[in-house]
């Protein structure tokens, strides 16, 4: 197993695995936090939420994550803007995360870790995660290196970006029609998620 | 003078098939437009499905580039494009490939980023993603679908 990582993973530093360990552990954490009896009740979800997201928060990095999907809108807003967008942006993108693991972490089999790419600073981390239902999916995790953590900046999910799927949707939105209904848009998704979010059985 | 007209005639058909090889080479030569002026990035996909040299490599759906070479290293497609002159690619631009309809020609769709930094001459777009394997996803649907309890809601055996 050892072997067919090294073969398939290649690494030209030292600290390789390093970008794997790392997602490794944040992955496992989440899914403890997920399965853990004494955060089920309905008292302890939010605390439950919160914990959720402290991991998501050391994992993510949501200034890059939001930037980067706005792409070459961003340049044109104002840095009053671009912080707003940020924080709505990576709020709605945690509610929509945060939901998603509640509602299909108990679908979950296992997932198995296939290798891993640096080159400078960045770094690719392939895996799988395998349902209950023997369907396989691929994930593929992009991060960037600061200081000590890697950070993601994008993921793919059956080869799809997350960021490149959000660059078109605003291309198209603005497009269409202005920053400002794009941010009002999101602004009340946020509730929407929220809400949705903590329907979901404890 | 029946000889001179039908000289004249042979003369005008000549004269309008070498017209003819002359536009069609001068709408190939265009062609390599980008070859002698562009300049090269490379990129990796974990899937190149069906890109080849000529592909064409477009941003907002206008032709920008051309696909120079495809080789493959360490198990990824490694793919050498030409880019126009005057095009400024972000360090995070995304390049995915796309194809025209369903079951068309493949291109590479490049969607810019929000970098300060540009890409250099002879650099690497560092975010790629695949061609979309249809199939596979159809048979993931498949077996998906397989997999779900039938109407009794006995679990599938």
């Amino acid at each position: 197993m050892l072997l067919a990582l090294v073969a398939v993973g290649v690494s030209l530093r030292a600290s390789a695995g390093e970008p794997t360990a790392q997602i490794r552990a944040t992955t496992d954490d989440i899914l403890a936090l997920l399965a853990d009896p004494a955060l089920k009740t309905e008292a302890r979800n939010s605390e439950r939420r919160q914990l959720i997201q402290k991991e998501l928060d050391r994992r993510i990095d949501w200034a890059t994550v939001a930037r980067s999907s706005l792409g070459r809108h961003w340049a044109k807003r104002t840095r009053a803007e671009q912080t707003e967008f940020v924080s709505l942006f990576s709020r709605l993108l945690e509610e929509t995360f945060i939901d998603k693991f509640e509602t299909h972490h108990a679908e979950l089999d296992k997932v198995e870790y296939l290798g891993e790419k640096i080159i400078d600073e960045y770094a690719s981390v392939k895996a799988q995660v395998s349902t209950k239902d023997q369907i396989v999916h691929p994930v593929e995790y992009r991060l960037q290196k600061s200081g000590k953590d890697w950070r993601i900046y994008d993921v793919l999910l059956e080869g799809v970006s997350l960021v490149k799927n959000y660059r078109d949707q605003f291309d198209e939105i603005l497009a269409k029609s202005s920053y400002e209904k794009l941010v009002a848009d999101l602004r009340a998704k946020i509730p929407q998620a929220v809400a949705v979010a903590a329907s979901n059985p404890p | 003078m029946k000889k001179a007209y039908l000289e004249f005639v042979v003369g005008v058909f000549l004269a309008i098939g070498i017209g003819c090889l002359a536009w069609l080479s001068i709408k190939l030569a265009k062609n390599d437009f980008f070859a002698r002026n562009g300049y090269e990035v490379q990129a990796a996909f974990s899937n190149a499905g069906g890109l080849h040299p000529g592909t064409p490599v477009v941003i907002a759906g206008v032709e920008i580039g051309r696909v120079k070479s495809v080789g493959l290293a360490e198990y990824e497609a490694k793919v050498r494009m030409v880019i126009q002159p005057g095009v400024v690619l972000q360090k995070d631009t995304i390049a995915s490939i796309k194809t025209k309809g369903l079951i068309g020609e493949k291109y590479i769709e490049l969607t810019p980023g929000a970098s300060d930094n540009p890409i250099k001459p002879g650099g690497a777009i560092r975010d790629t993603q695949p061609a979309m394997d249809l199939e596979a996803l159809i048979g993931k649907y498949i077996q998906g679908s397989l997999a779900k309890p039938d109407d009794k809601g006995q679990p599938p055996h």
